[in-house]
């Protein structure tokens, strides 16, 4: 090997290793990702999009040596302001009624159940209609396994005001619901 | 009002420090309203999870439109159609010698005699339509041409009048299998 081919080489290595690297956080984090938009309040192929267009931006980003602390985080993040950026209305789809949806919940369930089943969500779709935006951020955040500090990360606010938000929107809730 | 219920969902979450946690974990081992409460915040989670899920299912399942199994039930249809109920045997026609205008007769080619049909007692209606397939070769054919001498050597390099013969053989692809000439 020449020496002249080390310089060229080593960027290829590292181009792979961060190909792989996104390639494992892909695999990890789409589900999570689709989820918290889904529940944002885009549709599924606006999902899809804006976790493509995220980790492009990941690529991007590890290919320029960007920092790699927190990548969970910083995907939430891009993600999350990409999102909103589509939203003409941020509260649009989030808490919809889901009768007529729910159909698939449980096939196995007797009807009663179902019923129930049916009932517990209706009250909390109704108890979530009245959370926040920042409570409600928490908790999909908080739902999606991300911990205070990156929920915090992610929506641009302090980790000691996401666990008075996380408490509050749970315990509005758990009244809500009557839990 | 115990001191400590402010910090329940966040020891719920694993967010306190080590040494919070541990006076929580001691505060709810004796207190019952505690315990209801941390049990409720705990439903409270997991139904919130299995709604977000739910939302998302549902979203996901509206993707495919209405008209998407009612197209791909028809398509199933026409194919077990067309896999139950084989197609007309087509029969190809046989190759027959052709020669020019300056050819010589050709002694006729005995045609090889074609073996009796058996009747087949048929299993699968597929099957046999490969197999027919398979069998199936069309007859070779040979092609004589006389070709007069001039047409290939220089004037004056062969006597006159004098023709060469050429038989191609046609291979079953229509390909020229062999040439001979002779005088």
């Amino acid at each position: 090997m020449s020496d002249d081919s080390v310089p060229l080489a080593l960027p290829l290595l590292r181009l792979a290793a961060g190909i792989s690297e996104v390639t494992t956080l892909y695999s990890e984090l789409r589900k999570p990702l689709l989820r918290y938009l889904v529940c944002l309040g885009l549709t599924s192929d606006e999902a899809q999009d804006v976790v493509q267009d995220a980790f492009l931006s990941l690529q991007r980003h590890l290919a320029s040596n960007g920092t790699q602390e927190n990548i969970r985080g910083w995907l939430f993040r891009v993600a999350h302001n990409q999102a909103r950026n589509r939203q003409t209305s941020y509260h649009r789809r989030f808490g919809e009624p889901l009768d007529g949806e729910m159909d698939f919940l449980a096939d196995d369930a007797t009807p009663e159940q179902r019923v129930l089943e049916k009932e517990k969500f209706r009250h909390l779709a109704a108890a979530i209609r009245l959370l926040t935006e920042s409570e409600r951020g928490c908790l999909l955040l908080r739902a999606g396994g991300l911990r205070y500090r990156e929920i915090g990360e992610v929506l641009g606010i302090a980790t000691s005001t996401v666990a008075d938000t996380v408490e509050r929107g749970i315990k509005k809730l758990a009244e809500k619901c009557n839990v | 009002m115990c001191d400590v219920q402010e910090k329940l969902i966040a020891w719920l979450d694993h967010e306190l420090p080590t040494d919070e946690s541990a006076e929580v974990q001691r505060h709810i081992e004796g207190c019952k309203q505690c315990r209801t409460r941390l049990v409720g915040y705990e439903k409270v989670s997991e139904t919130f999870d299995v709604y977000c899920d739910v939302v998302m299912a549902a979203k996901t399942r509206r993707r495919v439109p209405r008209w998407v199994p009612v197209l791909a039930g028809a398509v199933a249809a026409v194919a077990v159609m067309f896999l139950t109920f084989p197609r007309t045997r087509i029969e190809p026609p046989p190759i027959l010698p052709t020669t020019t205008a300056a050819s010589v007769p050709v002694p006729a080619q005995p045609t090889p005699e074609t073996a009796p049909r058996k009747t087949i007692h048929r299993r699968h209606a597929v099957a046999p339509v490969h197999v027919r397939a398979a069998k199936w070769q069309p007859r070779e054919t040979a092609v004589q041409i006389a070709i007069p001498a001039e047409a290939i050597f220089p004037p004056g390099a062969m006597p006159k009048g004098m023709n060469f013969i050429a038989e191609l053989s046609i291979a079953p692809d229509g390909s020229v299998k062999q040439v001979r000439l002779w005088q």
